[in-house]
């Protein structure tokens, strides 16, 4: 769930771009490619091309349903949109470790997901 | 059978929900406002559910219609609720 | 369990229209989090409930979120049994065919079949 809560932020030298103490964006505006880049770098992950078609299913997602999915449905929507070869949460997995709808949310600049304890 | 709970008085469409929710076994108890539906004015409202028609005891007292209740209604202290959904298999509120 | 539902488990049964209150949101949360965990959910749409499944809603006067966001998200989640009370549709002279997603009109005998059927009813 969206925070407005500051914690820290993503650039500490001037202090620009705002994240919440669980590391979504304060202000989901200030999302860019770059700032996906840098966030991916805390979590220790270099952006590839797969990396990028999943986080732009999730942003695809937040723009028609006002929500970040779960792991159910973005594996469903990533499979409708990238085929179903990809659409498996082992695939998932291995590009987002540990949670891909909580680090995919993240990455993408949305809220947390609401339906994912 | 399932019990079926409803805290709306019978002017409430909440009644008509719960009513249209109840299978042929199920009972019915009133409980907080829902006990204005227990005086025997309201028996037609409830000719459905006659004979499976429970009132609880608390709110009635609460509300002086203890001895205005409708003879037709069983009156459950809240032990009695409690013994209901025992014999239930589960409760469904209406709200 | 009746043939419409074969293994549905959980019912939920919406009765509050959008924006008015959070009932109706709070309900379809519930929803989503039970199919996001593999549960079969049925959603039964009543009384004024049936209102969050009309065509056109928008934001509110202050840009609140409304729900139909989220009713257009449920076929993501694999939540595709929506029943709708048709005594509700007619008293507020609606029809099947103005709602925005694929719904099945029940009597009120298949309500409490719906009730009867389901190992967990939650009501909104």
């Amino acid at each position: 769930m969206a925070s407005t809560e500051i914690y820290r932020y993503l650039y500490s030298t001037d202090n620009s771009i705002p994240l919440d103490p669980e590391g979504y964006l304060v202000d989901m505006s200030e999302w860019s490619p770059e700032v996906a880049e840098r966030l991916a770098q805390e979590e220790g992950i270099v952006l590839t091309e797969e990396h990028w078609e999943v986080i732009r299913v999730l942003r695809d997602f937040y723009a028609r349903f006002e929500q970040a999915p779960a792991m159910r449905p973005l594996v469903k929507a990533v499979g409708q949109a990238l085929g179903a070869e990809k659409g498996r949460s082992l695939h998932l997995m291995r590009l987002f470790p540990e949670s891909p709808a909580k680090v995919g949310a993240r990455l993408a600049g949305l809220p947390k997901p609401a339906n994912c304890l | 059978m399932l019990l079926h709970t409803l805290n709306r008085p019978p002017s409430s469409r909440v009644l008509d929900q719960a009513l249209a929710g109840m299978g042929p076994e199920d009972r019915l108890l009133l409980i907080e406002d829902g006990v204005i539906g227990a005086l025997p004015a309201q028996r037609e409202r409830f000719a459905g559910v006659a004979g499976r028609l429970y009132a609880l005891h608390e709110d009635l007292a609460a509300r002086g219609l203890l001895t205005r209740c409708d003879d037709a209604v069983r009156v459950v202290d809240v032990e009695g609720f409690v013994a209901l959904t025992e014999t239930c298999e589960r409760t469904v509120s209406w709200y | 369990m009746t043939e419409d539902t074969p293994s549905a488990e959980l019912l939920v049964i919406l009765r509050h229209a959008p924006h008015g209150s959070s009932w109706l949101k709070e309900g379809l949360d519930v929803a989503l989090v039970a199919a996001a965990f593999d549960r079969r959910v049925t959603l039964l749409f009543m009384g004024e409930g049936v209102t969050a499944l009309l065509e056109g809603q928008q934001a509110g006067p202050l840009g609140q979120k409304g729900t139909a966001a989220t009713l257009e998200m449920l076929e993501m989640y694999d939540v595709d049994s929506l029943v709708v009370e048709k005594r509700s549709l007619d008293a507020l002279g609606l029809s099947g065919d103005q709602l925005m997603l694929p719904t099945r009109e029940v009597t009120e005998a298949g309500i409490a079949a719906l009730v009867a059927s389901h190992a967990l009813v939650l009501n909104f």
